[in-house]
């Protein structure tokens, strides 16, 4: 009885779910709506109370460009360009670490693995105003190699990766040792290209970490020409935030690739938060 | 322990520290090096403005002579606060996420293709009745957007199910940068901002009726509303200590339930404008604790088993606190409510980031935006994916009505990832609120949105007060090292299982 009273209102309340999560969802993405309608309007629209545009303004667009003062395209390709390194560094220095902590066994290494894990919760800023002391003492301060250094080296990275790691059963590095294989063959073309899941989640978190990241490149860059995209943004706002239509053509350009990277690589992304996150 | 080693050890132990070599270089280099200088410097009047190349003052240690400083400076407390304050957001955006996430995990497969043209044709049909009132009667661009937008997301969601609102849900969070911070600021400009776009005229509809509302009747009003929120503090000390008469709950979450329930209390009396009414909470709090020592004293032994009923104190007992916050802000606000309607010019949107105190509550409202669907949402997912169906199946056969099984089953289910959540959001909220200071308010106005994060960056960087800053952020370390104690004695009881 009960049950076919809920199979007759399955429909009815599929409706209202689907309209409950369409109300958040519209709610949700409402900012972003207007943070577009907003890119394409005239400056002299922007205040008003309607949200559409008279004319679109497509060429708002190609305007931040090419605007006095704001290097827009220089700031996204440093931004890229830093993200990019950062990336590369820190996966690769994190899957080898992870590769030491999970696949081999050597003295001390589970007393060395929890010294990685205590520093994972320090707050970074204790150590912010020391690391700019050696940025200056190493003379990288408002250079690009200064924003990649200090970022390359992850403990968070070398602890998702020796989870997934572990995960791997133990038999392979005995088969791969009977085959002969160094370590180094072991860790290349058997548990790298097994780790692959880990491995592209580590890699979209930490580019996306880094392409966001404000408070290093705030602290370390002073000429504009080196900044990244945050702090190109916060200059453009500062100094020209009046002109509302460009600054969130900047804003939107800036969000964009961070919406299709998400929108592309979601399915890999979601059961990276959960491998990171229940375990941790 | 064995201190000679073998060749094959050491053989492997060199191999282990190849792999881990570049790691840990970078590791000493900017971890650990800085660490140990930067305790050093907590110790130190180092001082850019001092000791810089113009002027070589030699650095002096001053023992604990930041230490003092900051606890006896106003401004650390005052930040301290500002902090503690933001944090109280947390709460609303775990259960935001909870509720996305209950929300999300239905089943959306209907097994029919007739049902989604079913639910698009509605809705379609219900956004263009509601579009055609709207223009009718005001030719608003944004009715036609808002509902576009819905519709869009209703029928990709028809389509897709449930990862096509996840990933709208995630967007906010997932974006969270400057960007969107920059864009909020943009939202909440008070002159022509769309959020006082939409709020001013709706409050110019509502000053009429609250202005007829006479002054003694918003006082009665607030005093109805204090009495039950009296009574709700009552009822939940009262519940507390019965829970720790019956065994149910250690002398640890007696106190820690406890404290929470009578924090917003003793916050009563520090609203001068509801003192009267303060006195009233603080009356009947006070009852509730005479209580409780009296059944502490009648109660035979101490409880041994401190740590009992710990989640359940701190989650419930906060939820209490939290209603209790909130019952208090309406007994402001219904107490303003006529006074502020025969002001001149009736209601006047707040000015948000640019107004002393609403800019606390926008940077919540911005952060609960990001909140729902945030990571948090994943993991409730993942863990209410892992509730055993068979639970749900008993709880039907004995008649449960969905509350009760929401409360009875999913609920404890979930306590092992509410904590975790918890623990996560309180060390990141202490540690947080740098971002956004820096980038829409400048942490102003007037210091109101300044928290520890900020305050370390002002001293460090713009001040030039190493010294001081270090011992500031040692200060915040301990506070998140406390949290990450308390998270080892009772989380692992909750999450490793």
């Amino acid at each position: 009885m009960f049950k076919r009273t809920m199979r007759c209102n399955r429909g009815l309340r599929l409706l209202i779910l689907h309209m409950t999560l369409a109300l958040i969802a519209t709610t949700l993405a409402l900012p972003f709506v207007w943070m577009l309608f907003t890119s394409l309007k005239r400056l002299d629209e922007v205040g008003l109370e309607s949200w559409l545009p008279e004319v679109f303004q497509w060429h708002n667009y190609a305007d931040v460009f090419a605007m006095k003062g704001i290097l827009f395209g220089r700031w996204y390709w440093n931004a890229i360009y830093v993200a990019t390194w950062v990336t590369f560094l820190q996966v690769f220095t994190s899957s080898l670490a992870a590769f030491s902590f999970a696949r081999l066994k050597w003295r001390g290494r589970d007393t060395v693995f929890l010294l990685y894990l205590a520093t994972m919760m320090l707050p970074g800023l204790v150590m912010m105003i020391p690391n700019y002391q050696i940025m200056i003492n190493l003379g990288l301060v408002d250079t690009l190699s200064g924003l990649i250094l200090p970022c390359a080296f992850s403990a968070f990275g070398t602890f998702l990766m020796r989870q997934f790691m572990l995960s791997i059963p133990q038999s392979l590095d005995e088969a791969a040792e009977i085959d002969g294989a160094s370590k180094w063959t072991l860790f290349w073309n058997v548990i790298l290209p097994l780790s692959r899941p880990a491995l592209v989640t580590l890699t979209i978190f930490t580019f996306i970490g880094n392409y966001n990241s404000m408070f290093w490149p705030l602290v370390m860059m002073k000429t504009p020409a080196r900044y990244t995209l945050p702090i190109g943004l916060m200059a453009f706002e500062s100094s020209r935030g009046q002109q509302t239509n460009l600054l969130m053509a900047a804003v939107a350009m800036s969000v964009i690739p961070m919406i299709l990277l998400f929108v592309f690589m979601q399915k890999q992304l979601v059961k990276g938060i959960m491998l990171g996150g229940v375990k941790g | 322990m064995r201190l000679r080693w073998s060749r094959n050890e050491i053989k492997n132990t060199t191999i282990g520290m190849v792999f881990l070599l570049p790691n840990i270089l970078g590791f000493l280099i900017f971890t650990a090096i800085p660490l140990f200088i930067s305790l050093f410097m907590a110790f130190t009047d180092w001082n850019l403005e001092m000791h810089n190349m113009f002027r070589s003052g030699s650095v002096k240690m001053v023992g604990f002579g930041n230490f003092i400083k900051l606890f006896t400076d106003p401004d650390f407390s005052f930040f301290l606060g500002n902090t503690l304050f933001l944090m109280l957001g947390i709460p609303f955006g775990v259960a935001g996420s909870l509720g996305a996430a209950l929300l999300l995990n239905h089943n959306f497969k209907t097994g029919s293709r007739r049902l989604y043209w079913i639910i698009i044709l509605t809705v379609v049909m219900t956004a263009s009745c509601l579009m055609m009132l709207c223009v009718g009667m005001a030719t608003s661009a944004l009715t036609i957007i808002v509902c576009g937008v819905a519709g869009a997301a209703i029928i990709g969601g028809a389509f897709g199910g449930q990862s096509v609102y996840r990933t709208l849900f995630y967007l906010p969070s997932f974006t969270s940068g400057v960007a969107t911070f920059i864009l909020w600021k943009k939202l909440y400009s008070p002159e022509n901002g769309p959020i006082n776009n939409v709020l001013q005229p709706l409050l110019d509809y509502i000053t009429p009726v609250a202005a007829k509302l006479s002054p003694g009747m918003a006082a009665f009003l607030a005093g109805a509303l204090l009495v039950i929120m009296g009574i709700g503090a009552f009822l939940a000390v009262f519940r507390r200590v019965r829970l720790w008469h019956l065994g149910e709950c250690g002398i640890l979450g007696l106190v820690i339930g406890m404290g929470l329930l009578i924090t917003p209390l003793l916050c009563c009396r520090l609203w001068s404008a509801l003192s009267w009414g303060g006195y009233w909470g603080f009356a009947i709090a006070a009852l509730g604790v005479c209580f409780a020592v009296f059944q502490l004293w009648r109660g035979r032994s101490f409880r041994s088993v401190y740590d009992y009923g710990l989640t359940d104190a701190v989650i419930i007992d906060g939820m209490f606190m939290l209603g209790l916050f909130c019952l208090l802000g309406l007994t402001n606000v219904v107490m303003a409510m006529p006074v502020e309607a025969n002001a001149p010019g009736g209601y006047i949107a707040p000015k948000w980031l640019a107004d002393y105190y609403w800019a606390k509550p926008a940077l919540m409202l911005m952060g609960f935006w990001g909140a729902i669907g945030s990571n948090n949402m994943l993991l409730y997912l993942a863990g209410l994916s892992g509730i055993s169906q068979d639970l749900y199946e008993a709880a039907d056969i004995d008649g449960a009505t969905p509350f009760q099984r929401f409360w009875h089953v999913t609920w404890p289910q979930l306590s092992g990832v509410t904590f975790f959540i918890l623990i996560m959001s309180i060390m990141s909220g202490l540690q947080g609120g740098f971002e956004t200071a820096r980038v829409m308010t400048n942490g102003g106005p007037a210091g109101s949105t300044t928290t520890l994060a900020y305050y370390i960056y002002n001293e460090g960087f713009a001040t030039g007060r190493l010294g001081y800053a270090s011992a500031v952020s040692w200060t915040l370390f301990a506070m998140v090292f406390a949290v990450t104690i308390f998270n080892w004695k009772f989380g692992n009881k909750y999450t490793n299982d």
